[in-house]
């Protein structure tokens, strides 16, 4: 079996060129709603940029310390805290008008159902962020979350209230998970393309 | 385009697209949105609550908090796992305990690890204080128990001045002489290193057990001043006029009605539903009646407009 000829092979079935960077669309697509998938997409883009940064200099730079520069890392932690606030409004705009157009049709259930796990690494990815501040949010995050958490029996595993483990799941563990989701997400997008409106499907249907 | 897309599209009219254009410009917007916002709100940023402010600003606080863990009124005292062994208090749904299935992993024993070990500590440094210790550590522990009980009664009345704290005379064996050490090392500020005395020092990277030692009555007061309790929607909120994490909302709300709002197993309550909310939403493809509502809401035609505009339908039947 040659891996190389299968990988070409479903490549050229699933995701040519043309689907990957695709320089035509159908005229339906034609809505600021379509645009809330490519805005979380950023948001997310500035938030791994912003958090690289941070992770360069390390939490004094960017909480309350005295290094220098430190003015500076409490700017890209503004940016890396109203990054999640529009990743997460461009989520929920993204959710509300994918379910308006039923987008799961056609076959393209995988795409949402991926979509609805991202969403929840990306609500997981939040809470260590909050929790990684090493501030009084964190402190209050952490102590109240713990029950939450020890409840379901997950505090076995995950504590909330160890810095290290919290920080280290922020920014590897759970950024490459919500990575690998996304990734899957636009792999389903970027090879089905945009559903077709509701009427345009009925008149295929007709049609055959 | 790939067989199954040329399929797809095949009566739709096409147009030009930039795909890499379009997300150049909402990213170029994004970032512009998120430095404008940084730079005019900036972020949240309140000061943690710490040993040594406590026990200079709020001295009798601290040394209730100290007196309460002591006579073994902490929180964690009879929580059960990943703290303690005693299992009757996991939170329970339907007889189920999650708590108890993977046992003692983060093991807490409030009055040693956050009152009888730092004081250990002092112990060293102040020969009163050890004697103190000597004697209670002698004691048997309903005298204990008597003492620290006794000693928590007289907080009651208990005046400060200047971060001194006058307590009414009374039978509180050596527990006053162990208190005052308490606050010694709160108000030098030791309080934390003190009790984190773990083998990876100095590289602890886990303050587990200083983040108890206030998370009861302290902690609630300040969430409270706050408005971060759980009765006022604490998991969503942040300090100040900031934005907290708004998506926790619906979970949020979750813990104002009954039977959450008065339950002792409120968390696993509200994770369950929340758990089930989110199965919903994972399976919408597949459940009859929620995926056919879209059609009949009529959005879609907001966010089609211009093709049904050109006729719908009719539209991909032009060349």
């Amino acid at each position: 079996m040659n891996l190389t000829r299968s990988a070409q092979r479903f490549l050229a079935n699933n995701l040519t060129l043309e689907d990957a960077l695709p320089t035509r669309l159908p005229v339906y697509v034609s809505s600021v709603a379509y645009l809330f998938g490519v805005t979380a997409l950023s948001a997310i883009g500035v938030l791994v940029l912003t958090g690289v940064t941070m992770s360069l200099f390390g939490p004094e730079w960017y909480h309350g310390g005295q290094a220098p520069g430190s003015g500076v890392g409490r700017f890209v932690n503004s940016m890396h805290f109203w990054s999640a606030q529009l990743l997460f409004f461009a989520l929920f705009a993204h959710i509300v008008t994918k379910y308006a157009i039923a987008a799961w049709r056609d076959g393209r259930w995988k795409t949402w159902m991926v979509g609805v796990l991202a969403l929840g690494a990306a609500i997981f990815t939040g809470l260590t962020g909050f929790l990684a501040q090493t501030n009084w949010d964190s402190q209050w995050i952490a102590v109240q979350a713990k029950d939450a958490m020890n409840a379901i029996g997950i505090g076995a595993f995950f504590n909330t209230m160890n810095t290290g483990q919290v920080l280290t799941l922020h920014v590897v563990a759970l950024p490459l998970l919500l990575g690998l989701l996304v990734g899957i997400h636009l792999f389903f997008i970027r090879r089905d393309g945009p559903v077709k409106p509701f009427d345009a499907r009925q008149q295929d249907e007709q049609a055959n | 385009m790939s067989k199954r897309t040329e399929e797809y599209f095949k009566n739709v009219p096409m147009k030009s697209y930039d795909l890499l254009r379009e997300g150049l410009i909402v990213l170029a917007l994004a970032t512009v949105i998120v430095v404008v916002l940084a730079a005019v709100f900036r972020s949240p940023d309140y000061p943690t609550v710490r040993g040594e402010d406590v026990a200079n600003l709020q001295p009798i606080a601290f040394l209730q908090t100290s007196a309460d863990i002591l006579a073994g009124n902490h929180g964690v005292q009879d929580y059960g796992p990943p703290y303690t062994s005693d299992t009757e208090n996991a939170q329970s749904l339907f007889g189920v305990k999650p708590a108890d299935w993977f046992g003692v992993t983060t093991p807490v024993d409030p009055a040693e690890d956050l009152v009888l070990k730092p004081l250990r500590r002092v112990a060293l440094l102040n020969s009163g204080v050890a004697n103190a210790l000597q004697e209670y550590e002698a004691a048997n522990p309903d005298q204990q128990q008597a003492w620290a009980t006794a000693y928590l009664d007289g907080l009651d009345q208990a005046t400060e001045e200047s971060g001194k704290v006058s307590v009414p005379s009374g039978d509180y064996g050596p527990v006053a002489a162990m208190m005052n050490g308490m606050l010694a090392l709160g108000q030098a500020g030791l309080l934390e290193g003190a009790i984190e005395s773990g083998n990876q020092l100095p590289y602890s990277l886990n303050y587990t057990k200083s983040l108890l030692f206030f998370q009861d009555d302290v902690d609630a007061a300040v969430a409270e001043k706050l408005d971060m309790k759980g009765d006022q929607w604490g998991v969503s909120n942040e300090t100040g006029r900031f934005p907290g994490a708004w998506w926790l909302w619906p979970y949020a709300f979750l813990y104002q009605i009954p039977p959450m709002s008065s339950s002792p197993n409120a968390d696993l309550q509200a994770i369950a539903i929340a758990f089930a909310a989110f199965l919903l939403l994972f399976l919408i493809p597949l459940i009859p009646i929620i995926r056919a509502l879209p059609r009949y809401l009529g959005i879609h035609r907001l966010i089609w407009r211009d093709w049904y505009r050109r006729g719908g339908s009719r539209h991909s039947q032009s060349p």
